[in-house]
């Protein structure tokens, strides 16, 4: 069982790897997602990446700052965002891909917009991601 | 009378003088149009099957690398991939915003744009704004005379249909598939046009310093004419290499 799933890993890995050659995210853990529901602090359109800083508010009226990085702004531009799709103070809920080192980030898997808009960051083999949501 | 003469003769050679410019131009540019904006075929969008057709046979798989070169490039590769598997990726060129060179950036992960001018062909490739100049119908320089470069020095010329490029002078911390190279290696590129939007780039890797025989991959692209390429600057890159050589991601510190 173990060397299926080491077989079928390394055929998914092999298969995304071209789309990943420029950056790794294996420091994000692919086998479960976090929605985190806040307030945008800052929308950074910035290459090689693009990051929403979140701040998440718990029911306890604690707030968590969150770094959600996205991909680049060259193919969120191709998936058909601008620069002004989120702005700061926007409320949303983004499913990421928590970072596998405990630090309070994660990569963006999907993020929904105050109008109940889906925008979708195009992450390479974004299938590969499970998505504890769903 | 004489007036009008005169000026027929002057219309007449001004008119010569523009049918000769045209023929001209169009001697000159009986090489094939290979300008424009080029994707990747089969990256990303799904390939039609009049598409699937135009793929180039597939690569030869594993570099044929010498048993010592060979030894280095499987240590490198194992290494990242068990980094991978801790979720600990090592930090590549890419972490910090290094463009790929040659030949990786054929390799058009992000699309390009090929421009024909008098004496050049220029190849952009939108990640990075990697640049590259291929000068027509000189001679290469001798590797010298060639600072080691990410594209290194490229000059080419048309074999009929065919577009040759010889390319030297490519700095050994520039890898194609984690491969290592000598500041010998000399990239042969064969690109022709399969069909008059697809572009087969035929790439040949001489390096008798590390590898066994020539090391040949073939990418093919799609015209997009509808695609203009897109600017490409690492501005405020939160991603980082440790101390130990891992790629991190820089994230504010938690506020007090």
């Amino acid at each position: 069982m173990k060397k299926l799933f080491a077989f079928v890993f390394l055929s998914f890995a092999l298969l995304v790897t071209p789309a990943f050659a420029h950056h790794s995210f294996a420091m994000f853990d692919h086998t479960r997602s976090v929605t985190l529901k806040g307030t945008v602090a800052k929308f950074q359109w910035t290459n090689p990446h693009a990051y929403i800083e979140l701040d998440v508010a718990a029911a306890d009226g604690k707030v968590s700052h969150f770094t959600i990085e996205c991909t680049s702004i060259n193919m969120l531009q191709r998936s058909g965002w601008r620069s002004t799709s989120i702005k700061a103070g926007d409320k949303v809920s983004a499913v990421v891909a928590p970072l596998l080192d405990g630090q309070p980030g994660g990569l963006l898997l999907e993020v929904t917009m105050p109008d109940g808009k889906v925008l979708d960051p195009g992450v390479p083999g974004a299938q590969g991601y499970k998505r504890s949501d769903k | 009378m004489k007036n009008s003469l005169q000026l027929a003769g002057v219309l007449a050679v001004v008119l010569l003088v523009q049918v000769a410019v045209r023929v001209g131009a169009q001697q000159g540019d009986r090489v094939p149009d290979i300008t424009g904006s080029w994707e990747r075929l089969g990256f990303g969008a799904r390939l039609t099957d009049a598409q699937r057709q135009f793929l180039p046979p597939a690569g030869g798989g594993q570099p044929p690398l010498k048993p010592e070169p060979r030894k280095e490039w499987q240590a490198r590769v194992q290494a990242a991939r068990e980094a991978d598997a801790k979720g600990q990726p090592l930090a590549t060129n890419a972490t910090a915003c290094l463009p790929e060179g040659m030949p990786a950036m054929m390799g058009a992960t992000f699309p390009i744009e090929i421009l024909q001018s008098k004496g050049q062909v220029t190849i952009i490739e939108e990640a990075y704004t990697q640049v590259r100049r291929i000068l027509l119908d000189r001679p290469q320089k001798a590797l010298a005379d060639v600072e080691p470069g990410f594209y290194g020095s490229s000059v080419g010329r048309w074999e009929g249909d065919t577009l040759v490029v010889n390319t030297i002078g490519v700095k050994e911390s520039v890898r194609f598939q984690n491969a290592p190279h000598s500041p010998d290696m000399k990239i042969t590129e064969r690109m022709h046009l399969v069909a008059p939007d697809i572009l087969w780039n035929e790439i040949t890797i001489d390096d008798p310093a590390t590898l066994e025989k020539p090391w040949t991959v073939t990418y093919a692209y799609r015209r997009n004419p509808n695609y203009t390429l897109l600017e490409y600057v690492c501005e405020d890159n939160r991603e980082y290499a440790d101390d130990q050589g891992r790629q991190k991601i820089r994230i504010p510190a938690p506020q007090k």
